[in-house]
């Protein structure tokens, strides 16, 4: 699955461990995510794209690798 | 709240309450072991220490399953991958040497296939981690 995570978190400037702080994950959740290692579960999935103020749709896309 | 590679701030603590619970439910074992195959303390004390063992090891097993619980959630999925793995491989060890026993290797102890299950388990847990490592963030 195809994210935008390192996208948007980039145009506002956060940092993986800034990030990882908003969503009460870990630094390497944050990375193995934008890295495509690990998919999310759906309810952090659906915090990820709230933090964002974005649809879930708008940052992850399922069709992806 | 802090954040560590792969362990939350919460996740260190409870992390950390499991290992104590597990230091000394295995430092009170290793006490019984010895007083009782040495017959240094009556069989009513032997009695105490194997309950107070069991209670121990209990509440370090509800401990791991709070950590579990709570954990983030790339940390549940290595450490419940490490469980399996090491329940795969302890149960493959034991149910194999028991052949390798009938074919003449020598007899183990009922403990040698619990070390197996936890140095899988660790050994799993360090797989997992590395599989996850953070690359230089970008």
């Amino acid at each position: 699955m195809d994210n935008r995570l390192r996208v948007l978190r980039a145009e506002r400037r956060w940092s993986q461990a800034e990030l990882a702080e908003r969503l009460g994950v870990s630094r390497q959740t944050v990375n193995a995510i934008e890295t495509g290692k690990y998919d999310p579960s759906l309810p952090l999935a659906f915090a990820i794209a709230k933090t964002f103020e974005m649809k879930i749709e708008d940052v992850f896309n399922p069709n992806g690798n | 709240m802090t954040c560590s590679l792969l362990y939350t701030a919460r996740d260190g603590r409870n992390y950390r309450v499991f290992t104590w619970w597990m230091t000394a439910a295995m430092l009170t074992f290793a006490a019984a072991t010895i007083l009782i195959d040495g017959n240094f303390i009556p069989t009513a004390a032997g009695w105490a220490l194997t309950t107070a063992t069991a209670i121990l090891m209990v509440a370090a097993m509800r401990s791991y399953i709070v950590f579990l619980r709570n954990a983030d959630e790339l940390l549940r999925k290595v450490h419940l991958e490490a469980l399996a793995f090491a329940f795969g491989a302890g149960l493959v060890a034991m149910m194999c040497y028991r052949l390798c026993e009938r074919l003449g290797a020598p007899k183990l102890d009922v403990n040698d296939g619990g070390l197996v299950l936890f140095i899988v388990w660790i050994g799993g847990q360090w797989i997992g981690a590395r599989r996850y490592a953070v690359a230089e963030e970008q």
